[in-house]
């Protein structure tokens, strides 16, 4: 995968843009980059947080690995503040 | 590949076999093998409808054997099937009626998987680049049919093109994405426009002005629409068939705005997609009919695309408002709402469903009033060699329009 970690900065960023949208004003990253993978540890606060966000976000987690879509479409991830784009976050991990 | 990859192949193989079967049905096979020949053998730039150029039969045969052969290359490259991959094969299928033909697309293919080589990438990571960048192949069949050169020199220049565009597809398509941020689903077809753009300014200082065209069929509303009215049918009884939650799942695929990437066959599953891509079918098969248009082959590929991307973003809460924007102009303008340029405008323009997914049905009018209009102004700077004109068109009124409208919302937020 070219620009990794360019890659890892707008999945960060995705991540932040969720949970500023459920109201969090207290959020934390960890990113580790270690010989063979890398690791990002993300926790915050939310105002409101229903069960169909809730559902959304785990549906959009859980996109199987797909490089072709990811190679194409993977630009647009980070790149807009009126919604996230977590579909893109799920599909880039390998498993 | 996932479990239930072999019934999605199934059903879309089944489909695409339904036009071969549909043409064989319409025409004899030496009408067929006539028409193909009168197909292929000249140019292909806007609009070229195949099925005044060499008949129903053979215009449904090309696109029922083109829809095969790409999907033949999918199964090799063991590709799961996901909302892109119907997306990509049915604007194959509708662009089969249009300029794309079983000889003029693999230039351009060819060009892209010498990209992936020069990366040492995979060519699977860049094949729906490949099929949704096939959209330019009236750039090769424009140089090769003309009378500029000898035969030997026009095979050899046109091909040379054919190979670049498919060589700088890749790094533009996926740059291009910003500009819209995903506000339009006709990524490639902006893309494309801004490569026909640049390649024709080129022509034309050296004297070559390719040449758009005008082959327009009609008559022929009553046979086409009863094929799409068994096809569509069939779509929504298979999607309950295979999902009997289907309806519960629609309801939640009208949820979703539509921006990319918004892969329904994921989300929901491809029972409620199917559903979907059969509603859509009948909606936009319906607007054609109630306007007084033709069911020919530019506007077959208007409906086979709207259906494709019905599983990649499209539903009727976001199209609609965009029929209704291209409707509105028709009243104040100065065109017919049936005026060919204009159906495909409507048809087309549905790339821009989720201006009105994201921001709400009238920002979905307001983007259809100006696609309109946009559209037709921008066909002359690629001279017709860009199949997807509304998709460079729709491209640049997304980038124009979801600034604006985001500054209002920023404020209406605040």
């Amino acid at each position: 995968m070219k620009h990794v970690n360019k890659r890892m900065c707008k999945i960060v960023d995705e991540f932040f843009t969720y949970f500023v949208d459920i109201g969090a004003n207290n959020i934390t990253a960890n990113f580790k980059d270690t010989d063979d993978h890398y690791r990002l540890y993300l926790k915050s606060n939310y105002k409101t947080m229903d069960k169909k966000k809730l559902d959304q976000l785990i549906k959009y987690l859980n996109y199987p690995k797909s490089e072709e879509i990811e190679n194409y479409y993977g630009e647009l991830a980070g790149e807009s503040d009126i919604d996230t784009k977590l579909t893109l976050v799920g599909l880039m991990p390998n498993r | 590949m996932e479990p239930n990859n072999k019934i999605k192949i199934t059903v879309i193989t089944i489909y695409a076999a339904s036009l071969v079967a549909f043409g064989f049905i319409v025409d004899t096979p030496y009408e067929i093998a006539a028409g193909l020949l009168r197909i292929l053998t000249r140019p292909d730039t806007l609009v070229t409808d195949y099925i005044g150029v060499g008949g129903m039969g053979a215009a449904f045969v090309n696109s029922g054997l083109l829809t095969l052969m790409f999907i033949f290359i999918l199964y090799k490259l063991k590709l799961n099937y996901s909302g892109v991959t119907i997306a990509a094969l049915f604007t194959i299928s509708g662009f089969a009626f249009f300029g794309k033909n079983i000889v003029n697309v693999w230039v351009i293919v060819l060009g892209v998987f010498v990209y992936a080589r020069f990366q040492k990438e995979k060519f699977a990571k860049y094949v729906y680049i490949a099929l949704f960048g096939t959209a330019l192949s009236p750039l090769v069949t424009e140089i090769l049919f003309s009378d500029i050169w000898s035969l030997s020199m026009r095979i050899v220049v046109s091909v040379l093109i054919g190979l670049a565009v498919g060589f700088i597809l890749p790094p533009l398509s996926t740059f291009l994405l910003r500009a819209h941020q995903g506000f339009n689903l006709y990524n490639i077809g902006f893309t494309a426009g801004i490569i026909g753009t640049m390649f024709v300014s080129v022509f034309k200082s050296y004297g070559f002005f390719p040449e758009s065209q005008m082959i327009w069929s009609t008559g022929n509303n009553f046979t086409i629409a009863c094929y799409l009215a068994v096809v569509f049918i069939s779509m929504i009884v298979a999607g309950f068939y295979l999902d009997r939650d289907s309806l519960s799942k629609l309801k939640n695929i009208f949820e979703y705005p539509g921006r990319l990437i918004e892969d329904f066959v994921f989300l929901e599953g491809i029972g409620p997609t199917l559903v979907n891509m059969g509603l859509n079918g009948i909606i936009a098969t319906t607007y054609v009919i109630i306007v007084r248009g033709a069911i020919n082959g530019p506007t077959l590929a208007g409906i086979f695309t709207i259906v494709g991307f019905s599983a990649f973003g499209k539903h009727c809460r976001n199209i609609i408002p965009i029929f209704i924007g291209v409707f509105l102009g028709s009243l104040t303008k100065v065109w017919a709402i049936n005026d060919p340029a204009i159906l495909l405008a409507a048809l087309f323009g549905t790339c821009l469903a989720p201006i009105a997914g994201e921001f709400g049905w009238i920002y979905g009018v307001i983007a259809g009033f100006v696609h309109s209009s946009v559209v037709l102004n921008v066909g002359i700077l690629h001279g017709g060699t860009n199949l997807y004109n509304n998709g460079f068109s729709a491209g640049l009124v997304a980038a124009f329009l979801v600034p604006v409208i985001n500054a209002f919302r920023k404020e209406e937020v605040e």
